[in-house]
This record gives C-alpha cells, structure tokens and sequence, in this order.
C-alpha cells in the first residue's frame, strides 16, 4: 500500500518538523493581510490558527493549500520548496467552512473523488470510500446526496473526503462554524480522537477560542496579519505575552500600574511595568476588610452578574479608572454582595505583566 | 514536477507572466468568433455609412440630417417607443406584482399566459390586432363601426403587447425576492400599506425598473415586423432601414439609418447591463423572504389588472388561431383546415427551415455562451474583460443593423464565410450572436455560482481543470445550459429582425412567412404559421420540461 510506505518514510526522517513556513507575506492591494510570518509544525502535530475575523488566519491556511499565493516567503514540506506546486498537486486534504461537497454526487463519490482524479482503479475507490465513511461512522448513508443529510453529516462526509486520499496535512477551515452548538461539540472530540489515531499533521483555523482550547496541541494566536503569540493553551492562559492575547483568550482585568503600584498600593511587580493583567477567577475578596498584614484594597460592588455555578462580580475600587471583574462561586456571592465592606485582593502570584 | 528544482531566485515574478500570457490564449480562442460575426460586420456598417459616390465622407450623413422626411421618421420611433415603452412599464409592473405580491387566484395561470406572446412570431400582436380592428376585423364587420388601428396608435398597442412579455419577466424576478423583515419593521413603525409600497417596494426593484425600462425602449426603437404590418403609412426608423435596403437597394442610406438606430440601442443596453447587475446585492444571506398576505380589496383590484390583460393577450394569440381555422376570413367563417396544406411557395418548408435554424442556434449557442462565460470565469486577463465587452456587445445592436452588417461583410467570394453565405447555417449564426449577450448572462451567473468553491474544493482533492470540468462544473451546469438551448430555440423561432436580410427563397423562415403573407393579405395562412410556430415552441417546451423533470431537476425555469 502506498499510505503505508509512506507512513515508514515518514518514521525514518530525522527531523520532527514537517512544514514550515518563512517569512510568508501576502498583500490584498495596499492593506498587509500577512506581515512575514514564520512557523514550523511538527509531524502529527493539531495546530489552531485561533483569532478574530480579517487577522489573516483563512488566508495563510489558503496560502498553505496553495489556493493562494504567497508573495514573498516559503511554504515547504519536508524540506521540499512548496511554492511551485499547484493545490492539486500537493496533496493536502482542506475541509472547507460550507463543507463544498458536490452536490451532484453521492456521499460515497464524494468521498472517493480523490482517489478518482488519481485514476485509481475503481475496485480500490470504492472500498476507501466505504472505509473512509464507515470511519466517520456514515456507512448507511453512502448513497445519499449531500442535500439529504444534516449539516454534521455533511461535515463529516466532508472530513472523510479530504482524509480519503491520505493526505500529507489536513486543513480545516473553520469546519465547525455552521453548525450548531450541540453537534459542534461531539464533532469537537471525534475530529480530535481521528486525528490522534491517524497521526496526520492538521491545521485548524478558528475564532472560538473554546476550540482551539480544547482541540489544539499548540495555538497560533494571530492579530492583524501577525502571530501574536504560540503557545499550548496552558502557556497562552498563563502567561499572554501581549494585552491583545490576554483579552482573546479568556477574560482578563487589564490594569495601567506607574511606579509599581496600583491605586496606591505597591505591588512586587518588575522595573518599568506600565500594565498588569489578573484573570477573574484569580481576584480574591473578602466580606469585610480582610485579613491584616495583606495587600487589599477596599472596595465597593456595583454590579452582580449570576450565571448560576458562578457569578461575575463588578467592583470599583476608588482610584483606579477601570472596574474590577471576579468571579466566585455561585453560592458564594449572596455573602459577599451582602456584606457592608468588600475587600479586594490581587495576589501576587497571579498578577500577568503585560506591558 | 520539474519546476521544482527550478531556479528560486523570482519563481513568483517569472511564473505570473508565463501564466499571464497562457491565460490570454483561451479568451483569444473564445473571442475570435465573435469579433469576426459582431465586429467585422458592424465595422462594414459603419464603413459603409460613410461611402458615398465622391469617397469617404459625411454627404450620406448630411443628406439624412438635412433630409425633413427622415427627422421626422426618427421623431416618430421616440414618440412610439417612449409612450409604449412607458405604458408596457406601468401594465408588466401592476402584473408582476398581482403574480409575485398579492394572493389572488390562478397566479400561475396568469403568469403562463403573460409569457405566451414569447412563443408567438414578434409581429403576431400586429397580426391580431388586424383581424380584430383591421378593415375587416371581427369588430369593424361585427359591429359595422369604422375604427382605423393602422397608424401610430396601432403600433403603440402592438408595442405595448410585444414588450409586456419582457417587461413582466424582469419585474416579476425583482419583486420575486423581498426581505420581509424589511416590511415587518416598516409596519411596526406605522407605514401605512401605500407608504411601504412608495417606500420599501419601490426602492427595492428600482434596478428592475431600470433594466426593464431600457430593455423595452431597445426592443420597441429596434423593431419593425409590427409596424410592417399595422403602420399603414407612419413609417418609423426600423421599417425605414427595410424600405432602403429591401424596397430601393440603397445600402448606404439603410446603414446611416441602421446607425441612427444604433446609438439610442446601444446607450439603453449599456445602462441596462449596468444597472442590472446591482439588483441582486440586495438580498443578504439573513433575508426572510415575503410571503404575501391576504387583503381582499388589493387583491380584488390587482385580479382585475390582471383579468384585463390577460384578456388582451389572449385575444390576440386566440384570433390568430381562430383565423388560421376558418375558410376565408372574415368571408367565410366555417371551420377548415385548407390553410394548413401550405398550398403557399414553398410549401411548408419554411417551418422546417425554422426548426433546423432554431437546433442549429441552440447548440452553437450553448456551447458559444459557456465557453465565453468560462473563459471569463476561469482564466481573467486583460484579453478575457474584452471578451466580456464582445460578449455583451450584440445587446446593443438591432438586429436587422446585424444583419445587414452580415450581407456587407460576407456576400462577397473573397471572403472564407460566403461559403455558408446564402444557407441555413448562417441565418443560425446570426441568431447566435444576436441573442449571444442575454445567454451569456445567464450561463455567467451560473457559472459563477458553482464555480469558486467547488473548483477549490476539486483541486485540493488532486482534480485538474478537465477532470473538475467533466465531475463537477458540467453535471451542475446541465440543467442552466438546456434552458439556454431552450432560449436560444424560442427566440430564434419567433425573431425576424437578425434573419429579415438573409434569408433566400431557399432559406426562408417561418416568421418571415408570416410577415410575408400577411403582407400580401393571405391572413389565414400567415395565422397557420403564426400557430405552427407556436405549437413548435410549446410542444419543446413540454418536451424538455418532461426530460428535465425525469432527470430531477424540477427548479430549472425554460422561460427567459
């Protein structure tokens, strides 16, 4: 079998990294939709482009199928030069965000059109076809145009179709967006099982942080044409390396400090920092003053947002411009909006300099 | 896979200018066809407008302008296409929006009977007209009154009825489409129902409005098989262009007319492309779509609009058909079916002349249109947007300016096309290019629709662009190209103005028979061609509505 001559070479590589992007830069007119951005992803690895609409992430996932041309940098895979390669020719399995099955065919053809347009013989296609769909667990609907089946079903069809071929990379362009929320998630952990027992190096593009937190290996954080940030999902909520990752990622309380305090209070933080960030769920309060001998600044609740096993608390502390988010259990919030004085902690272990 | 060990120092740069240069081949292809049937032609016109005894010059120009009798035959084509186009507007609107916005009864009845003129020759109104208020029309004789139709009132109400066909098309595809959340918000803020109609309505389908407007003014300035037959001695510029070149032999006068004839043509269908294309950008992906309500006084009203004009239409099509039934009209008004024996010059040929044109230009048509509509879509460069300005371009030309173009330019030995000059195949061409631009739209639409995603899709799957072409785009595109040979079947049974100057004894058509018989006063037969032709075009449309049907594509529309 081919796939698995290929699985042997791809064992016997010395290098881990498989494709690699330099110094990829794509203007659309005179706006910069890609501002020389450099990666490398690792064999078998499931990589998020994660970031708000127009930042460039379709794009350089489009650049990396070869539906779009670079101008300036590289694309190569296994140290081969990608730019002269046509889409068809590079054999990388793309799932696109309406799916794009052909309506004209059953799921079973569109399933075995890859190998078709390899000029397989035809014994060898329909018994991919009928594998690739018994995988995606849609053997009864082989015969069914895509127009009779759901939109999760279609998604499918169409991850069953770009895997088909066994391709080299799989990319999927926002393959979830269309549906909704209850398939979103089933589909969620049945791309992320496949992927994991196929092993394929897949790129993934996304603005819901939700998914890339919860399928990616590493995420590509990106803003207007440039990487922001990589990291592990871990590495990005800990530790944002800039306020735009903070704020994308989760909910962040950005806070200006000058001269290492924050509303009169010092706070250990390093020389020169001019903004801190604190996660909701990390800002400590206490019904009452506190514990002595801590850092805690008063504090004076202006809003309760309830969500039922949580709830958001908005608190102004005098001196400071911007309103405090914690967040506290459920339960907990009746005392502390109860109480006659709220004190505010920000422990220092927690506090993210951002700037 | 050579390429890739190919030098790296600007693969971007040199790779663009090869593909560049690669991608202006097909569009060239594509495009030669049409320069040597549209532009050549319309360049000999223009020559030949300019040709006088003395040599090149204005003189033919100057002894028009200078010429009382032809001002006053181009204010008569304004004074009938502006009033008739204005009133086809205002009867096709009140009837589109009884079709697409009321809940009257029998919508779909009304609006086969408001396309029935289109599978009937382009001068049956005139036709009708005749036999119902002509000299010895069913009403005169009946009803022993003196009403006298021929003249200019006569060919305003066969414009009017030639038009309303394709005014109620373009209407009715504008007020297809509404957003209803538009209308909810309007009611909400306390519209009243003509506020919303001035308001919401009006604005929304003023591309519509626009595109019809233009395109009944081209159609009506442009044709003369109608006032032909009912003008009686109020000439227009189109009957004038037949005068010159088929009464007199005076080529040149026929081509400064013809030229005349062009510019206000041509400005209407240069504005009516420009304007169409912005109708569809209203409609966003969040749209609900409207579904009409209930209001019995709109209603009743907008079912008698309808009743009116529906019965007019009718009536014309009906006594055609009843004349081409009955012994000798208005003589003898027993039932008989001699008029169908076709005991005429040449027989019956000229029916069948029409069906082997109307094939003919059905499958050069298609395959013209698509090709064009994918060269444009698939391989852009410079070359492939002049292909779209040659494509489009046969809008803006009358047909009989075509034609005559056609005459000058190939009936001559030394030129290659004269060897199909004189036959079938070259009525079918000029079908061809005439109707070219209104298929090419729809075929460009279409193409565009499954094109982008689809063709991606296939090509990181491993399709070439043949494999992508034979899998995909073909198989969805079947369905859009049958109803353009279906397009291009109607319309080139029932034209006269693109074939009036090329046809030969030999090669006559039915249309043409039908103005040439009734001109000669064979009423009755000129009805039984009338009605073959319509029987033609029916029983294809029956025919292919059946295949399509079979095949499961049931949302296709023939009716263009």
């Amino acid at each position: 079998m081919r796939g698995a001559r290929r699985l042997v070479h791809r064992h016997i590589e010395g290098s881990r990294v498989t494709l690699a992007l330099s110094h990829v830069t794509k203007r659309f007119g005179n706006t910069v939709a890609l501002d020389d951005i450099s990666l490398t992803i690792e064999r078998g690895e499931f990589i998020c482009f994660l970031g708000p609409s127009g930042c460039g992430k379709t794009t350089l996932l489009r650049i990396i199928a070869g539906l779009e041309l670079a101008e300036e940098g590289t694309v190569t895979l296994e140290d081969r030069d990608l730019s002269e390669v046509p889409a068809r020719h590079r054999n990388f399995g793309v799932v696109f965000q309406s799916y794009s099955l052909f309506p004209n065919m059953t799921a079973a053809r569109n399933v075995g059109y890859g190998l078709e347009c390899r000029g397989r013989p035809r014994a060898e296609i329909e018994a991919r076809a009928a594998e690739m769909l018994r995988i995606v667990a849609l053997s009864d609907h082989a015969h069914k145009l895509p127009s009779q089946l759901s939109g999760g079903q279609q998604q499918r069809v169409a991850l069953a179709r770009a895997l088909a071929p066994d391709p080299e990379v799989l990319l999927l362009d926002e393959p979830l967006s269309a549906l909704d929320a209850k398939v979103r998630e089933s589909l969620r952990l049945e791309i992320r099982d496949l992927q994991r027992r196929l092993g394929i190096t897949t790129i993934m593009v996304t603005h819901d942080q939700e998914e890339a937190l919860t399928m990616a290996d590493r995420i590509v954080v990106m803003d207007t044409g440039r990487i922001a940030q990589i990291g592990t999902a871990r590495e990005l909520y800990d530790r944002p390396a800039s306020r735009f990752v903070a704020e994308f990622i989760g909910r962040m309380n950005v806070l200006p400090v000058a001269g290492g305090r924050l509303a009169g209070l010092p706070l250990a933080l390093p020389q020169g920092a001019t903004l801190i960030g604190i996660r909701p769920e990390d800002v400590r309060l206490h019904a009452g003053e506190g514990p002595a001998g801590r850092a805690i600044l008063p504090a004076r609740l202006t809003n309760t947002i309830y969500l039922g096993n949580l709830a958001h608390l908005v608190l102004s502390v005098e001196g400071i411009e911007h309103e405090i988010v914690a967040e506290v259990p459920g339960h907990a919030c009746k005392a502390i909006a109860d109480a006659p004085q709220i004190g505010l902690e920000l422990p220092a272990e927690t506090i993210k300099v951002l700037a | 896979m050579t390429a890739l060990t190919a030098d790296r120092a600007a693969p971007a740069v040199r790779r663009s200018r090869r593909n560049r240069l690669a991608a202006m081949l097909p569009a060239v292809v594509v495009g030669l066809p049409l320069i040597l049937f549209v532009l050549f032609p319309l360049a000999h016109i223009l020559g030949r407008s300019f040709s006088t005894p003395d040599g090149f010059g204005l003189a033919n120009y100057a002894a028009m302008l200078g010429n009382e009798r032809f001002l006053r035959i181009t204010w008569n084509s304004f004074a009938v296409t502006l009033v008739s186009a204005a009133v086809a507007i205002v009867m096709a609107y009140a009837f589109a929006y009884a079709v697409q916005r009321s809940t009257m009864p029998l919508r779909n009845l009304f609006r086969m009977i408001a396309v029935l003129p289109l599978f009937a020759p382009s001068l049956v109104q005139a036709q009708g007209l005749v036999l119902l208020f002509g000299r010895n029309g069913l009403i005169n004789r009946s009803f022993g009154l003196g009403i006298d139709l021929y003249g200019y009132w006569g060919i305003v109400i066969a414009s009017v009825l030639y038009v309303f066909p394709y005014a109620f098309l373009i209407l009715s595809a504008a007020l297809a489409v509404a957003d209803a959340r538009i209308y909810e918000s309007a009611e909400m803020l306390g519209a009243s129902k003509w506020r919303a109609f001035r308001t919401v309505t009006l604005p929304a389908t003023r591309y519509g409005l626009a595109a019809a407007i233009f395109v009944c003014f081209t159609l009506v300035i442009t044709d003369f098989g109608n006032p032909m037959v009912i003008g009686g001695d109020y000439t227009v510029l189109a009957s004038e262009v037949y005068n010159q070149v088929i009464g007199q032999a005076n080529f040149e006068m026929g081509t400064v007319i013809g030229m005349v004839l062009l510019i206000p043509a041509a400005i209407a269908a240069m504005v009516e492309k420009r304007v169409s294309a912005k109708q569809y950008a209203l409609i966003s992906d969040h749209s609900r779509p409207l579904v009409p309500q209930k209001d019995r006084l709109r209603d009743l009203a907008l079912l008698a609009v309808a009743v009116l004009i529906s019965a007019a239409i009718l009536s014309i099509v009906l006594v055609v058909v009843f004349a081409s039934f009955v012994h000798l009209w208005p003589y003898r008004m027993t039932f008989s079916l001699r008029h169908y024996a076709f005991d005429v010059q040449n027989g019956i040929q000229p029916l069948w002349n029409s069906i082997y044109v109307s094939v003919m230009a059905a499958g050069i048509g298609v395959v013209a249109v698509t090709a064009a509509a994918y060269v444009i879509e698939k391989f852009p460069s410079p070359a492939a947007r002049g292909l779209y300005f040659l494509s489009i371009l046969p809008a803006a030309v009358p047909g009989m300016v075509l034609g005559l173009g056609y005459i000058l330019a190939f009936n001559s030995p030394s030129n290659p096309v004269y060897a199909i000059y004189g036959t079938l195949v070259i009525i079918a061409i000029a079908n061809v290019y005439y109707y070219h631009a209104h298929g090419f739209l729809i075929s460009g639409t279409s193409i565009k629709q499954i094109s982008g995603r689809f063709d991606e899709a296939s090509a990181t799957l491993g399709g070439s662009r043949r494999q992508t072409f034979a899998k995909v785009t073909l198989p969805l595109l079947f369905p859009t190209l049958v109803g353009i040979a279906v397009f291009f079947f109607m319309r080139s049974m029932v034209t006269l103005s693109a074939v009036i100057f090329l046809i030969t004894p030999n090669t006559q058509v039915a249309a043409v028979s039908v103005l040439y018989l009734q001109d000669r006063g064979a009423t009755n037969q000129a009805a039984a061609f009338s009605v073959c032709i319509i029987a033609t075009i029916m029983a294809v449309l029956l025919a292919v509505r059946l295949l399509l049907n079979a095949m499961g594509h049931r949302n296709v529309s023939l009716i263009r």
